[in-house]
């Protein structure tokens, strides 16, 4: 579905690039975890995946496609989360405002918000205004915003990283749910390992710059619980792997 | 008198920043403006009473400061310490001003200045606006502009007074052109720091979603520009109430500003003087707070207002 190829950026002309050589494949409705270590280049990826940014070099294909600008049926959960949410509009309008432009009627649209939002447990806080909630809360109506808007390919940067550990595992249990549900394809940036075995079909290990040092199949079950899965043995084989894989040397780029 | 230079963009709540491309931190302005926020913000009933007691109490204070300064006032002028036939005691510029406003002279001068306000304004934001916005959105116009605007914001309006005499006569439409030079600038300089200034990450947000270009200017850019042309529209207002004295004063077109010279030269009318002086400050007042309430109903959302509106 998405193919990434010898993917290169480099901001500033002449100098270091933040991500070098990218080259990985993600298939239809596969549920894929990106870790790295902070500047690695992870949100720089996401950045041109999205076709926000374009890349120095390499190609983005999507379904076929090559990207170009923003492609539709893609949604993008932004790190800088509660940067991303309109003050001056409601948590529901937050949530809303892209379907119009989705097609969607006014109705259709308001009954998506409210299923997104009962979604994320903030079904009583549409009328609130995005400052009057907790860092938690904020993040989970961004959340919410790309569930409504039905993406087929969703782009998570650190999604539950100011939640508490008890909302951060339903929030993982409530996005499998919809993986499965509406079959869509999911990369999910994470700092927390637990977190992208726990989720994920594979993980990719970046290394500094954003390039696949290792790509690690998660074989687990494909019925995952918080308590039973992170008990079995083989989770924490898988664990041991990727942290291993996070602190190797360098030895694949020049 | 002399209405300074249109001062650097500001932006309500922040110290003003250097131009362009300064990330800005949502809600974490370093002024305590951010104060209400949580705690007005999140919790919304039970603290109200308290809070209403507390601005009760801020206005008793303030009220008391003007009568006080008043009485001073009074005391000073019937000391003697300032000679009376130049300083009418407040005793007498009230009940000249309440004369005025009976006998309804009052009326005429202050709509030929608030005329000349209201269309200078207009005027100047009707051209203003649009032109901010353009610049705003448009880096190579921005580019392009930037030191002409910083050249020409500096010219006091009133250096103009001369030309505009030439081109206008001293008529209203004098007055309206020195009005719209001057309250130009700060709408203009302020929509085009706003525009630019909109948070990179909205914009991404509204652009990986798919929003049109139009789309992404009317509901993501313009929403986030208006506190900061709001203030454009407040400097602006000021200065378009000084300019309209002026241009009256110095020029005859008729407004408060004559009526002032009218009673200063009327030789025994000291008072009446004072009471056309205390009208200006009242329209000031009046026009100032009425921005205010506006900008506190259309921004209450903006870090400067939240917890007073909700
Ligand atoms: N807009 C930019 N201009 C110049 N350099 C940038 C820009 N954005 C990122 N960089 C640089 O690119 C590198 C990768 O940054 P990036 O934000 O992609 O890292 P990250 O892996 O997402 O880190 P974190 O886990 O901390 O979010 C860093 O060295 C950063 O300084
Ligand atoms: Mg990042």
């Amino acid at each position: 579905m998405l193919v990434v190829s010898d993917l290169s950026k480099t901001y500033a002309p002449g100098g270091e690039p933040a991500m070098a050589g990218l080259d990985f494949t993600v298939g239809e409705r596969e549920f894929v975890c990106i870790v790295g270590s902070s500047g690695c280049g992870k949100t720089t990826m996401l950045r041109c995946l999205s076709g926000l940014i374009p890349p120095t070099e390499g190609s983005i294909e999507l379904e076929g496609r090559a990207v170009q600008g923003p492609p539709e049926d893609m949604a993008y959960v932004f790190q800088d989360y509660s940067r991303s949410l309109l003050p001056w509009q409601t948590v529901a309008g937050n949530v809303s405002f892209p379907l119009k432009y989705k097609g969607l009627s006014k109705a259709e649209a308001a009954a998506a918000t409210e299923e997104a939002l009962a979604a994320v447990g903030l079904a009583d806080r549409g009328r609130s205004y995005p400052w009057q909630l907790s860092g938690g809360m904020q993040q989970r109506v961004a959340i919410a915003r790309a569930l409504a808007y039905k993406p087929r390919i969703l782009l998570m940067d650190e999604p539950f990283a100011s939640v508490d550990a008890q909302t951060r595992a339903e929030l993982e249990d409530l996005l499998l749910d919809i993986w499965r549900r509406f079959e869509i394809t999911v990369l999910f940036v994470t700092h927390d390992i637990d977190e992208a075995v726990y989720l994920s079909q594979r993980v990719l290990v970046l290394h500094k710059p954003a390039h696949v040092f290792e790509a690690i199949d998660v074989d687990l079950p494909a019925e995952r619980d918080q308590m039973d899965t992170k008990k079995l043995p083989r989770f924490g084989e898988l664990r041991s792997r990727v942290l291993a894989s996070l602190r190797a040397p360098d030895t694949t780029s020049a | 008198m002399q209405p300074s230079a249109v001062p650097a963009p500001v932006h309500r709540g922040e110290v003003s920043t250097p131009a362009a491309g300064s990330p800005r931190t949502a809600g974490a302005g370093p002024t305590p403006v951010a104060g209400p926020r949580g705690s007005a913000g999140r919790n919304d009933g039970p603290k109200e009473p308290g809070r209403a007691r507390a601005r009760l109490y801020r206005f008793g204070l303030g009220l008391a400061g003007v009568v006080g300064v008043i009485a001073l006032l009074e005391l000073v002028v019937r000391l003697g310490l300032l000679p009376e036939a130049w300083f009418p005691p407040p005793s007498e510029i009230f009940p000249a001003f309440a004369r005025l406003v009976v006998s309804g002279e009052l009326f005429g001068p202050v709509g030929q200045t608030l005329q000349g306000w209201v269309l200078g304004i207009l005027a100047a934001a009707a051209v203003a606006l649009p032109l901010g916005i353009a610049i705003g959105s448009i880096e190579l116009a921005h580019r392009l502009t930037r030191f002409m605007l910083e050249f020409l914001r500096p010219i006091p309006p009133v250096a103009l007074i001369p030309a505009a005499v030439l081109i206008f006569g001293s008529n209203l439409d004098m007055k309206v052109f020195l009005i719209a030079f001057g309250t130009f600038w700060p709408i203009l300089l302020q929509t085009v720091y706003g525009i630019h200034d909109t948070d990179p990450t909205l914009r991404d947000t509204a652009r990986s979603y798919g929003l049109p270009r139009r789309a992404r200017l009317v509901r993501i850019v313009l929403p986030s520009a208006l506190p900061y042309i709001a203030t454009g529209l407040r400097i602006a207002s000021a200065i378009g109430l000084i300019l309209a004295i002026t241009a009256e004063l110095v020029v005859g077109t008729p407004g408060i500003g004559v009526s002032i010279t009218d009673a200063q030269s009327a030789g025994d009318a000291q008072d009446v003087m004072y009471a056309w002086i205390l009208a200006a400050g009242l329209l000031g007042f009046l026009l100032n707070g009425s921005l205010q309430a506006v900008e506190r109903r259309v921004l209450h959302w903006h870090t400067s207002f939240r917890g007073e509106a909700r």
